[in-house]
């Protein structure tokens, strides 16, 4: 009777959770006049792959693309690697100290970007970034080093002091130790911070919309925003859940192979503050 | 070096270069989406003639304003669109910033006549001109000339026509544009004119709590209350209105001159006939002027070049192209006699009449913010949230405070802005609806997902999806699942036999709260779980053993023990949530972008919109910084509520 009544609640919990995403798959197999005719049809009478085919070749979506992977990708080795220097650090100082350190970073990463899109618009145009790639990757620096360096912190904490004093002893540097040593030691926790450091980047939005204002710069989230407007007729809602299901599904395939670690180091990093 | 070192110094540099070099010069401008390849072929035409100029034509989003926003963000970043093409009302602003070179040595008085006068003036501010008219526009009356034979002149005769012809729902009286947007001012505005009103006098003094602004606002409540348009009209754009019309769907609308072409190749060819927009008796009616037209933005290499262009592209050749391949409507005089055009546009000669009587709407440097007033209220009488006579007082007061605020300093500012209050008010409502019940699904998710069951992980995979996935981007799949009639929401609820009809989510205020709620909640719930499922694994197996959901008491347990056990999790999940849920802004922007009626435009959406929309950087600023102030109080309260006694002697 538990078990029954267990498990009804975990099939809600799913349907609610993913529903969403079931219904923009569906719609985006609709052709468009099955979309947008009632009474609603829950499963495609004839599935087509009609909408996708109209968003690569009616919009430069290929593009978005483009600029996502190269936005997120250069943020996200940057920040790791920015992040394993200062993690690296922190663990040759005493645990109090680098915990005071610390604490300053996570302030950091509360705040919602919402606060920050000004200040860091105003310090772009000082510099002539914006519109330009580097500029918004420099700001998803700063957004996600303060998560990257806790993370990864906490990973490289757990190896013992032992090693990298056997490793100076054979004659490695500072860099040699952080690269040949400490970081394949706690791969593991590396590649979840870059996993999720790449999501953050990959799902952010307000930044990119206000650092990157020519359409060849946009990122996949403010085209797809954009969408919706690029047109006098009906909004091409089947294009856009199109587009919608076809930048979900990775993210969606990554989750579901590191979903233990990504719980794991989503919690190591939010609750020690 | 290491590899890794290497490849991120290599990808450094690759990413600082120029993105290209070229001798040609490039100037780029931006557009709607080019249907029929018009610019393309002006701009070939003038590539043939000048060579060494390369016109690049970015194809910007439908809305405007997104354009509008495109241009300030570029001239804020120093590194501006050389060539602006801009509505008629953006030019009083981009002028006053200094952000336009003024035209007046290439073009003198004498080759200002050859073209509309009403566009000409609409390119002035402070004695200078700095936009030179492409296409002209203005608002009118369409009327179905087989059905009706004497077109009304007055809303008296307007109203008797309606009643007698009009029988909804087959067919309305008129269809118009009613979203909270622009076009909602300009069909504002021709009821105001037309009631004898105006918005700015000559010495720029505001007077809008005047019984012509009532008695406008009164006359479109009155439309909708009687019927006469359909309540969908709240929600329309011109496209719309159009293809309602198209449809047959009402005896008027309300539109610019390009319906004209698409209804000629419509089933109502021949059907259709165009008037002046209808005023009160005794007044006299005025349509609102409209069109774009091209500046040259002023920090730029070749202002030269641009002249060129835009020479090329107010010439007869190019205007022709433009109306033949999109129906612009010319701006020179002389091709309103230009044979080949009247051949296929019979109504040009009184569409010229029309042309020479538009009206402009006030030429003022902070006209994007009172008419972003005018459409909040306007609007907002439309939907019924206020009255005539309210609207009319609050519109006058805002704009009033606007302008006294921006002369009288920042702090009687932030105490007189209207509409830091509404959004500070939707704010607040916005996160304690929506915080309460994320942490309520929250914790009832991990209760679920914690006991030890097969199939565990599948639900805890589902439960991470939500966060995973961007939240503009699944805003716009929520719009879909809210939007109606073919939202999948309103399907359901139709099933189930909850409601009667299909519901209106997000163009009523309260269905577009709870719309905007609902998505929050669904995105974030699975914060607050993953952050609790931590907290419970954590307490140790014994205890958690002693609790399941059905044994008695145990509502009793979870808040004696878990509850406790549970309070660190809860605080810093409560920190977070609160905190984004405050500044929510993708999820607004997207989603209802703050409508109907600014009923969930909320903070981070007001700072946004004054930054990038208004220019106010300075004013946006402060309040950031106040918000984060603000933001920072709150957590450390949050923290002294949630510090259980026993923690505290443990420290």
């Amino acid at each position: 009777m538990r078990s029954v009544l267990l498990y009804t609640l975990m099939g809600l919990i799913f349907l609610y959770c993913l529903f969403p995403f079931f219904w923009t798959i569906l719609t985006a197999l609709k052709p468009s006049h099955e979309i947008f005719s009632l009474p609603l049809s829950y499963f495609p009478q004839r599935p087509s792959l009609e909408n996708l085919e109209n968003v690569f070749q009616k919009r430069p979506f290929g593009r978005y693309i483009t600029n996502s992977l190269i936005v997120a990708g250069g943020a996200t080795a940057l920040t790791l690697w920015i992040a394993s220097l200062i993690a690296f650090h922190l663990r040759t100082l005493d645990l109090k100290q680098a915990e005071k350190i610390q604490r300053y970073f996570l302030v950091g990463a509360i705040i919602p970007p919402t606060l920050l899109v000004i200040p860091i618009f105003i310090g772009m145009s000082k510099l002539s970034l914006v519109n330009n790639y580097f500029g918004l990757i420099l700001s998803y620096i700063g957004l996600n080093l303060p998560f990257a360096v806790w993370m990864l912190h906490s990973a490289f904490r757990q190896l013992p002091k032992e090693i990298d004093e056997a490793a100076l002893v054979d004659g490695f540097s500072w860099m040699g130790r952080l690269f040949g040593i400490v970081i394949p030691l706690s791969k593991p926790a590396f590649s979840i911070t870059a996993v999720l450091v790449f999501i953050f980047c990959w799902n952010e939005f307000i930044i990119a919309l206000t650092l990157m204002p020519s359409q060849i710069k946009y990122t996949v989230p403010v085209g797809i925003s954009m969408l919706s407007g690029a047109s006098v007729y009906e909004i091409p809602w089947g294009e856009i859940n199109a587009a919608v299901a076809l930048t979900t599904l990775p993210v969606l395939l990554v989750i579901a192979v590191l979903q233990r670690w990504i719980i794991e180091g989503l919690t190591a990093g939010a609750v020690k503050g | 070096l290491y590899p890794s070192n290497i490849f991120i110094l290599i990808s450094l540099f690759v990413l600082t270069l120029p993105t290209s070099v070229s001798s040609q010069t490039v100037l780029r401008m931006i557009g709607p989406e080019d249907l029929g390849g018009a610019w393309a072929e002006v701009i070939r035409n003038f590539h043939d003639k000048h060579p060494d100029i390369q016109i690049d034509y970015v194809s910007g989003p439908w809305s405007t304003d997104e354009r509008q926003n495109m241009y300030i963000r570029s001239f804020l970043s120093g590194n501006p669109f050389e060539l602006v093409y801009m509505d008629v009302i953006w030019t009083a602003k981009f002028a006053e910033k200094g952000w336009l070179l003024p035209l007046d040595r290439w073009f003198p008085l004498k080759r200002q006549d050859e073209f509309l006068p009403g566009d000409i003036q609409a390119g002035y501010y402070k004695g200078h001109i700095y936009r030179v008219p492409v296409r002209s526009d203005v608002g009118m009356l369409y009327y179905r000339k087989d059905l009706i034979t004497e077109p009304p002149k007055t809303w008296e005769e307007f109203e008797q026509l309606c009643r007698k012809y009009s029988n909804p729902p087959e067919r309305y009286g008129i269809v118009f544009q009613g979203m909270q947007y622009e076009g909602l001012v300009c069909n504002f505005l021709e009821y105001l004119w037309g009631a004898g009103g105006t918005i700015l006098d000559k010495e720029e003094n505001i007077d809008l709590e005047t019984p012509e602004n009532r008695s406008a606002l009164s006359f479109m409540k009155k439309i909708i209350d009687e019927g006469w348009a359909p309540k969908s009209v709240i929600t329309f754009q011109e496209q719309h209105s159009l293809e309602f019309f198209e449809k047959g769907g009402a005896l008027f609308m309300r539109n610019w001159p390009y319906a004209w072409k698409i209804l000629s190749r419509s089933p109502l060819k021949g059907k259709v006939g165009i008037e002046p927009f209808i005023h009160r008796t005794g007044q006299k009616s005025a349509g609102t002027l409209g069109g774009w037209g091209l500046g040259v933005a002023r920090d730029m290499q070749y202002p030269e070049a641009a002249w060129k262009f835009i020479e090329f592209t107010t010439s007869a050749k190019a205007q022709k192209i433009l109306h033949m391949r999109r129906g612009a409507v010319p701006v020179r005089k002389s091709l309103f006699n230009d044979a080949e055009i009247l051949k296929e546009n019979p109504h040009y000669k009184e569409l010229y009449e029309l042309l020479l009587k538009a009206r402009p709407r006030p030429v003022h440097p902070d006209y994007a913010r009172i008419s972003s007033i005018l459409q909040k209220h306007v609007s907002a009488v439309l939907v019924g949230i206020e009255s005539p006579k309210q609207a009319a007082s609050i519109m006058d007061r805002s704009i009033r405070s606007l302008f006294k605020g921006k002369k009288s300093g920042w702090f009687y500012r932030l105490i007189v802005d209207y509409d830091l209050s509404r959004t500070l008010k939707n704010t607040v409502l916005f996160t304690a609806i929506s915080v309460p019940f994320e942490f309520l699904l929250g914790l009832s998710f991990a209760l679920v997902i914690n006991v030890p069951l097969r199939g565990r992980v599948l639900s805890r995979l589902s439960v991470l999806i939500p966060w995973a996935l961007p939240t503009a981007v699944m805003a716009m799949v929520w719009q879909w699942m809210f939007s109606n009639p073919f939202g999948v929401i309103n399907d359901l609820l139709l099933r189930a036999g909850l409601v009667k009809g299909p519901l209106d989510w997000l163009s009523t205020p309260v269905g577009a709260m709870f719309a905007a709620v609902f998505a929050d909640v669904w995105k974030t719930t699975p914060f607050v779980t993953i952050i609790l499922l931590a907290g419970l694994q954590s307490i140790p197996k014994e205890l958690h053993e002693s609790f399941s959901i059905d044994s008695a008491g145990s509502l009793k347990k979870l808040f004696h023990l878990l509850l406790p056990m549970l309070m660190p999790f809860i605080r810093v999940a409560l920190i977070f949530r609160v905190i984004h849920a405050a500044g929510i802004f993708d999820l607004i922007w997207v989603l209802t972008k703050g409508g109907p009626a600014d009923s969930t435009r909320t903070l981070g959406v007001y700072i946004y919109d004054l930054a990038f929309r208004f220019d106010e950087i300075g004013y946006g600023l402060l309040l950031t910084f106040l918000f984060l102030t603000a933001l920072i109080l709150i957590s450390f309260i949050i923290v002294q509520l949630t510090t259980l006694p026993y923690e505290r002697i443990t420290r």
